[in-house]
């Protein structure tokens, strides 16, 4: 998530948000990656039903451009459309210098979005 | 008061041979961990290791596997059903590329939806070397069904959980 959040930084999860909303477009949010310890901080850029894909870095979601003013590095990705599924979030982080392959991102399940990182 | 203080000398043996069955008898959720340690056991790689601990590791990861698993892992572009030989083969082969390799499990979850079956939810976490010099650290969780045959609880089923789907 650089330059948002930087890598081996420390944060505490605030869990209390999606207990009573749904995540919402451009949150960061704290995806369960893998038992009950292992996070990764993702920022949510399409809710479900909606498409996303890549053109030259550029990121679209149902065929409009979004402006992602969070995006410092610029990227050279390319992403076929995609359709994100029902009870899913599409995520990705703001560190795009990486290659695609490299980046960890994609649909996740709402019961994997576990909070907000407190600060 | 001779009769109480043998009804008391009962209860007090009853009660330590439940204690003496239930801490020192293992049990199947014991017998199901202690496959997974074996596991990680025989994918750990020393830059030292020779060619016959390879084989004998090799041999003992095959052991661990029923005869046919589903392997599933995406990411590795591994899917479909592999014989106990295969996986042998494939773990000898994919420890080839590492000159250091370590796999610990954490964060067990053990369930037994059917008799002589488990499922285990768990996270993995790779950390080695490459022969080439590459740093390795991969954090995955895994879902595993183990049966119980033949008494042995072994691997038929194992799946890298795909959290993130491009």
């Amino acid at each position: 998530m650089e330059p948002t959040y930087h890598d081996g930084g420390m944060n505490f999860c605030w869990r209390v948000p999606y207990l009573f909303s749904e995540p919402k477009r451009y949150d960061v949010v704290a995806v369960r990656f893998a038992g009950s310890k292992v996070m990764l901080l993702k920022r949510v850029v399409a809710l479900e039903g909606e498409q996303v894909e890549f053109r030259d870095g550029k990121l679209f979601v149902d065929g409009k451009e979004v402006k992602e003013r969070y995006v410092l590095y610029p990227c050279n990705w390319n992403l076929p459309p995609r359709w994100v599924e029902k009870d899913c979030v599409y995520v990705i982080g703001d560190n795009r210098k990486m290659p695609m392959e490299n980046h960890y991102f994609g649909q996740a399940s709402k019961n994997r979005i576990v909070g907000v990182p407190l600060w | 008061m001779v009769k109480i203080r043998y009804i008391l000398l009962a209860v007090l043996i009853v009660t330590v041979g439940i204690v003496v069955v239930f801490y020192f008898l293992p049990s199947e959720e014991k017998k199901v961990r202690k496959q997974c340690r074996l596991l990680s056991e025989g994918v750990l790689k020393s830059p030292k290791e020779n060619a016959f601990t390879m084989l004998q590791k090799m041999k003992n990861i095959g052991a661990l596997f029923d005869e046919h698993c589903e392997l599933k892992a995406p990411s590795q572009s591994l899917s479909g059903s592999y014989t106990r030989q295969e996986i042998s083969t494939y773990a000898g082969s994919a420890r080839s590329f590492f000159s250091q390799l370590d796999l610990k499990f954490y964060d067990f979850h053990i369930v037994f939806p059917e008799k002589e079956v488990a499922k285990v939810t768990l996270t993995a976490r790779l950390t080695g070397r490459s022969t080439t010099g590459e740093q390795v650290d991969e954090t995955r969780e895994l879902e595993c069904i183990l049966k119980k045959i033949e008494k042995k609880w072994l691997f038929s089923a194992i799946e890298v959980v795909e959290v993130l789907k491009k």
